[in-house]
């Protein structure tokens, strides 16, 4: 089913509602730089794949259908493309690194919390880089971006079974990758 | 392990609806809360924030994007009916068109229009008041400009023209409006011209022209094959001519006393889609004629088809029109459709069918989309659609339920059994080629590049399909070394001919003496022309041969040279979601590029991929279903697997996969990667359904002849009240379930004004028995009523004017 804001925000900008570009690039840029974020060794590759991924999405929107498949899913698909082109073009099929969190202790005055959440970021990083690929971009999609079983079946191109099958393999081997921490 | 799986999506659901983290974890296996509990930690691991900095940036980027595409003069939209480019029904096409020429013609006109009648009525009031503001508003200034000529006080413009002498606003709006194409009522200037276009001469014979071409009344334009063009009106209508359409102007102007429009064409055959601007003048007319009806619109989108025996079919996709023959008129209103046979009444209006799936039965009815569709004698059916294919569907609701499909067009072959070798030839017999080991059958449809030149050794390139026997059956064979060029080939309509270069299609296409070119070939013929793209950027052609109906296709490798819009070598082309690009190409990447040549001439691309340069030759793709994972098997193709090919996913049998391979000396096919495929989103299509409300609860809708749809969660764009034409997009998943994903209303019916009650009786007046005559209070006027008798016969028409009976009070 169709997010409906998004929907809305779509066809306005379809329809020539420039603004509407702004808000769809707010309510997603965030979400769309943490999942690139996952794929890149450093921010500033992050923030330029954002910045194409967004850029392809205006060039393209006027193409965009939704024929029951979310905005969402179809702006991930971009990006998951992006990032897969992203590893061909430098050569590191299995690099998975998490961006770098030094803006974190710039945010967040409380040196408890700072070691804390570094430590989680830490983990979750290298937990993660021991994932099948497949299960990797499903449980990068599922929990760090937050995109529904049927939106990271659309983005990825796979059926919703194999998705959550995916899921629920990615969570068994990331939990055993956290304990051998 | 499904349960847990099952059972683990469920509490995740139940957790992203909000629900709190015990609550979901109750009841649940240690393993499965674990993972919960994981799932839900990860939703809360701090990521690093964005620099804001490069975000502002990054979004005002954006927005200037945004802002220079609606600038560009856009491409119109693919109204293209049948061709399957047209990826929604029209009447949900505002906001495309909102961004062609024509509705920016429109616009323009409209704001021309506001702006110079702000314009003058501000000069009006400001002669009334005599005493301009200190600090004038625009219009005051505009207002405020010498106006003694009389044309300035006129209300309304006459065209979409400006007043001369409101200058300023003339000259505000002179870049937007000026133009070489339009703004002359009594001419139309021919736009967007494809393949071959024709003008009658006054002497009689076809001229062809192109992009620019005015014509006026009396005048007759026609198309050829893979052919249209648009036909632009001075107020921003328009006219799309489809390929093989023939149309005379009849009338073109604008009445200078009320400002008018007047269009009115005939069409003898083939389709035209037309846009028509509202007018607000009452002597507006738009019409088409057609040898059986006449339609006559004010303001509105409509399809007129005209078939070869004559018969009229009039499609409403915006508004409503009147369509009349043998004295006989209805009214076809968006979402509808009419027939009007020689000779005949119109036929009443019914609801259509729209959309795209999967085909999964043919023959006399066919099943799209998991909906059934009768065809009939006139059913057109455009690239012979096999069982598996994705198709376009048009069709009617008749009021029997009975859905008839119009229109049946294949848009892509199923992606299942195909597959691609490279490979060196090793043997040629008859009925079966060996390329790179492999047995690949070929039989008459075999379509062979340069049959009498490829040689043993020779390295080609095969396409086919996978039989299921698991039989390779050759579609396509290409010679794929030792060439002067690139490759291409196309099927395009002649346009010229020139002793060295042919123009096909828009396309320069060198011929020498090499060139074989088919006996008897002149304007106007369909030709697949096979060729390389040389060093020089010509197309130099190897084969001009005339087409067959089902070859309306293009390849072609080359540079790729912009992207928004796509040109490679030179080409412009189009795409559209279905259009398999490979992700990350590039400007001034090597591509190939495979597609569909429309039936207005448009080039569609189906697939475009990057070649690599060191792409290893001997490499089988295809697509297949898995017969067996341990051995693996694909189409009956046993497959060799080593550690390092890359399997994607949890495969099963039964899956669609695609299967790249390398083949091995011995024959093998040793794959390097096998990769789960979704069929199309994983549903069977959608369709765009039109039909009349009946009744409206808040959860629930009434629609005649269809079931009643459940409104909860669907997202629904206009009021709905009984009486309105609404489009619903339903999908279709492949276990047959459905899914409302929005409803659109789409024709709002003029509102019925109930009829006044019934008069009270009339009390019996005071009766004069003697001359029958009655007492009446008479009011002439509010100040003097007075008491009068009157003759019973005149009682009615003093009681139209206000009398009252009885003495006055």
């Amino acid at each position: 089913m169709l997010d409906t804001s998004d929907a809305d925000l779509v066809k306005s900008a379809q329809g020539g509602d420039v603004s509407a570009i702004g808000e769809l690039y707010d309510r997603h840029h965030e979400h769309i730089f943490r999942y690139v974020c996952s794929h890149v060794r450093d921010s500033h590759s992050a923030e330029d794949l954002t910045g194409e991924i967004f850029t392809r999405m205006v060039t393209n929107l006027p193409n965009y259908r939704p024929r029951g498949v979310p905005f969402r899913a179809w702006l991930y698909r971009i990006a998951h493309n992006l990032v897969v082109d992203h590893y061909r073009q430098q050569g590191k099929h299995d690099l998975v690194p998490l961006c770098h969190a030094e803006t974190l202790s710039e945010q967040d005055d409380d040196p408890g919390s700072i070691v804390e959440q570094r430590l989680t970021v830490e983990r979750v990083k290298h937990a993660m880089a021991r994932l099948d690929p497949s299960q990797r971009e499903v449980v990068m999609l599922r929990f760090l971006v937050g995109l529904s079983l049927r939106e990271v079946a659309l983005t990825l191109d796979k059926t919703v079974a194999a998705v959550k099958s995916l899921q629920h393999r990615g969570l068994l081997a990331l939990r055993l990758a956290l304990q051998q921490e | 392990m499904r349960e847990l799986e099952d059972l683990l999506q469920e509490r995740l659901e139940q957790l992203e609806a909000g629900a709190p983290l015990e609550v979901c974890l109750a009841g649940l296996p240690e393993e499965a809360a674990d993972l919960l509990t994981l799932s839900a930690t990860l939703r809360e691991v701090d990521y690093p924030t964005r620099d804001s900095e490069v975000v502002a940036a990054q979004r005002a980027h954006l927005l200037k994007l945004a802002a220079q595409q609606q600038e560009k003069p856009t491409a119109s939209p693919p109204q293209a009916r049948r061709s399957g480019t047209r990826l929604l029904p029209r009447w949900l096409q505002p906001l495309r068109a909102f961004s062609s020429v024509g509705a920016l013609a429109f616009i323009c006109a409209t704001i021309a229009v506001a702006v110079i009648a702000i314009a003058w009525w501000s000069s009006r009031d400001t002669q009334v008041a005599s005493v301009p503001s200190p600090h004038p508003t625009s219009e005051a200034r505009l207002a405020q400009r010498p106006s003694a000529s009389p044309t300035s006080q006129a209300p309304v413009v006459q065209s979409a023209l400006p007043l001369p002498t409101v200058e300023s606003t003339y000259y505000v709006l002179l870049p937007v409006i000026s133009g070489p194409e339009i703004r002359d009522p009594q001419h139309a200037t021919l736009r967007e011209a494809r393949g071959l276009v024709q003008v009658q001469t006054d002497a009689g014979a076809w001229s062809t022209v192109n992009t620019g071409h005015v014509v006026q009344a009396g005048q007759r334009i026609r198309t050829g094959r893979l052919s249209s063009v648009k036909l632009a009106f001075y107020d921003g209508s328009q006219a799309r001519m489809g390929a093989k359409t023939e149309v005379s102007v009849d009338e073109l102007d604008a009445h200078r006393s009320d400002g008018s429009r007047v269009v009115a064409l005939t069409q003898w055959h083939g389709e035209t889609d037309h846009d028509v601007v509202p007018a607000s003048a009452p002597g507006s007319r738009y019409k088409v004629r057609t040898p059986s009806a006449t339609a006559e619109a004010k303001g509105t989108r409509f399809h007129v088809l005209v078939t070869a025996d004559q018969i009229t079919r009039f499609n409403v996709d915006e508004g409503a029109i009147s369509a009349t023959g043998m004295n006989a008129t209805v009214t076809v209103v968006a979402g509808q459709s009419t027939t009007v046979e020689s000779g005949q009444a119109p036929s009443e209006p019914v609801f259509r069918i729209t959309g795209e799936g999967q085909v999964t039965q043919i023959g006399a009815t066919w099943i799209i989309a998991g909906q059934t569709f009768l065809t009939h004698d006139g059913t057109v059916i455009v690239g012979n659609p096999q069982v598996g294919d994705w198709v376009f569907v048009e069709g009617r609701l008749l009021p029997d339920d009975t859905r008839i499909a119009d229109w049946i067009v294949l848009l892509r072959r199923s992606a299942e059994n195909r597959f691609t070798i490279t490979g060196r030839v090793q043997a040629i017999e008859d009925a079966a080629w060996t390329v790179a080991g492999q047995s690949i059958v070929v039989d008459d449809e075999t379509d062979i590049e340069d049959d009498t030149e490829i040689e043993i050794g020779d390295l080609v390139r095969v396409e086919g399909v996978i039989l299921q026997d698991g039989t390779l059956l050759a579609e396509h064979i290409l010679l794929v070394e030792e060439q002067p060029g690139l490759p291409f080939r196309f099927t395009g309509v002649v346009q010229e001919i020139a002793e060295e270069t042919w123009t096909i299609s828009g396309v320069a296409t060198t011929v020498d003496e090499a060139t074989t070119i088919d006996e008897g070939l002149a304007v106007g013929a369909v030709v697949q022309v096979q060729g390389w793209i040389l060093d020089d950027g010509r197309w130099l052609a190897r084969t001009i041969r005339r087409a067959e109906e089902e070859q309306c296709q293009f390849e072609f490798t080359g540079e790729v040279e912009s992207i928004a819009p796509w040109v490679v070598a030179g080409i412009s082309f189009e795409t559209d979601e279905w259009t398999a690009i490979e992700p990350g190409i590039n400007i001034g990447d090597q591509v190939r590029v495979k597609g569909r040549v429309l039936e207005d001439g448009t080039w569609l691309a189906a697939e475009i991929e990057r070649l690599d340069q060191d792409e290893p030759v001997l490499q089988i793709v295809f697509v297949g279903t898995v017969d067996s994972i341990d051995p693996w098997v694909v189409s009956h193709i046993p497959l060799a697997v080593d550690d390092e090919t890359i399997i994607e996913g949890e495969v099963a049998v039964g899956d669609l996969v695609r299967v790249t391979a390398s083949i091995l000396p011995d024959g093998t096919w040793l794959a390097t990667r096998i990769e789960p495929i979704s069929v199309d989103g994983g549903g069977l299509g959608c369709l765009y359904i039109t039909a009349v409300v009946v009744g409206v609860s808040p959860d629930q809708l009434e629609l005649l002849n269809w079931p009643p749809v459940d409104l909860e969660g669907v997202p629904v764009e206009g009021e709905l009240t009984v009486g309105s034409v609404v489009m619903l997009l339903v999908c279709v998943d492949t276990d047959g379930s459905i899914t409302i994903v929005r409803i659109v209303v789409i024709y709002q019916p003029e509102p019925v004004v109930p009829p006044p009650p019934p008069a009270p009786p009339v009390p019996p007046p005071p009766h004069d028995d003697q001359n029958d005559r009655v007492t009446i209070c008479h009011k002439p006027n509010s100040k003097n009523p007075h008491t009068i008798t009157i003759s019973r016969s005149a009682l009615q028409a003093h009681l139209d004017h206000g009398d009252t009976i009885g003495p006055c009070e």
